[in-house]
């Protein structure tokens, strides 16, 4: 029973530790500054590297296997319009903020991200 | 942990299990997700997971959560899902089941909290290799975040059913003997 008590206090360590860092790790990337450049991403490969704040208003369609994204850009504001995939999880996220995740839409393999900073991994990777 | 009971009622019982356990993950489905942050969600079919893991032998187990992912997919998922669930669910049991045996029955919640954060892990890698960027791991915090509390929900869900379970099953054998 003694072993027990030890290894769940061993477990709920880790586990603190992990919730912890997680929590660290959201606060230092929300407060990151992210700059105004944003980069597409399809497949894995950069399809196009975008200055937000010299970017006119305009549409991209991006195609994967088929299936179409429509990424708006508006008053410096880059969001995706239409995903055509089951969730739609990439249209909620809504806007790309300096401070948020970047937008990803799993099943259309594209995600568009801050190049330096807001959720970015460069550092990791 | 081993009750004395004879196979086939062990098979029969896991039968259902999995059958209750498909029935939450489909509706649960249906759901929409209150954060845009994909792989939050409670995991409410892992009350079963978590009290399959404490009470058969770890392959009944596995094969409990295989049907369920594999079936899942076909009934509410697409194949592209079918790859975030089975990575997912196999890092989550090859965690919960030696952290289970090693902090026992009274701390369910906690093998269920890493169970869940080793389950989004899995995801979060599983996303990696689909997507062949590493841009997906900026939702690795906030899925683990996600995963201690849907975990420790799940968990303590897990908990009292296996608390009732227990205590009915106490009572059917003292009703059955004194039967006899």
């Amino acid at each position: 029973m003694k072993n027990k008590n030890t290894a769940a206090a061993v477990v709920i360590a880790a586990a603190a530790v992990i919730l912890l860092s997680s929590i660290a790790a959201v606060v230092i990337s929300r407060r990151k500054p992210a700059g105004s450049t944003v980069e597409i991403i399809s497949d894995g490969k950069v399809i196009c590297t975008l200055d937000l704040s010299s970017e006119p208003d305009r549409e991209i369609t991006v195609e994967y296997k088929g299936r179409k994204n429509i990424i708006a850009i508006e008053n410096g504001d880059i969001y995706m319009k239409e995903a055509e995939c089951p969730d739609h999880t990439c249209m909620k996220t809504g806007r790309l903020s300096e401070a948020g995740v970047p937008i990803v839409c799993l099943p259309n393999h594209l995600i568009i991200r801050y190049k330096n900073g807001g959720g970015d991994t460069d550092a990791a990777a | 942990m081993q009750r004395r009971e004879s196979r086939t009622a062990q098979i029969a019982e896991l039968g259902v299990l999995t059958a209750a356990a498909l029935i939450i993950f489909v509706i649960e489905n249906q759901i929409p997700s209150p954060v845009p942050i994909p792989g939050v969600k409670l995991g409410l079919a892992n009350i079963i997971t978590v009290y399959a893991v404490y009470h058969y032998k770890w392959s009944d187990a596995l094969l409990l959560v295989l049907v369920r992912v594999i079936l899942g997919s076909v009934f509410a998922g697409t194949m592209i899902s079918f790859a975030f669930s089975i990575s997912g669910a196999l890092l989550c049991l090859a965690g919960m089941i030696p952290i289970s045996k090693l902090i026992g029955e009274k701390y369910i919640w906690l093998s269920s909290v890493m169970g869940a954060v080793l389950h989004n892990a899995g995801q979060t890698a599983a996303a990696v290799a689909v997507m062949k960027t590493t841009a997906v791991i900026g939702y690795l915090p906030y899925l683990m975040i996600s995963g201690c509390i849907a975990g420790a929900f799940t968990g303590l869900a897990a908990q009292l059913v296996t608390v009732r379970l227990d205590s009915d099953r106490k009572k059917g054998e003292k009703s059955s003997n004194d039967d006899a």
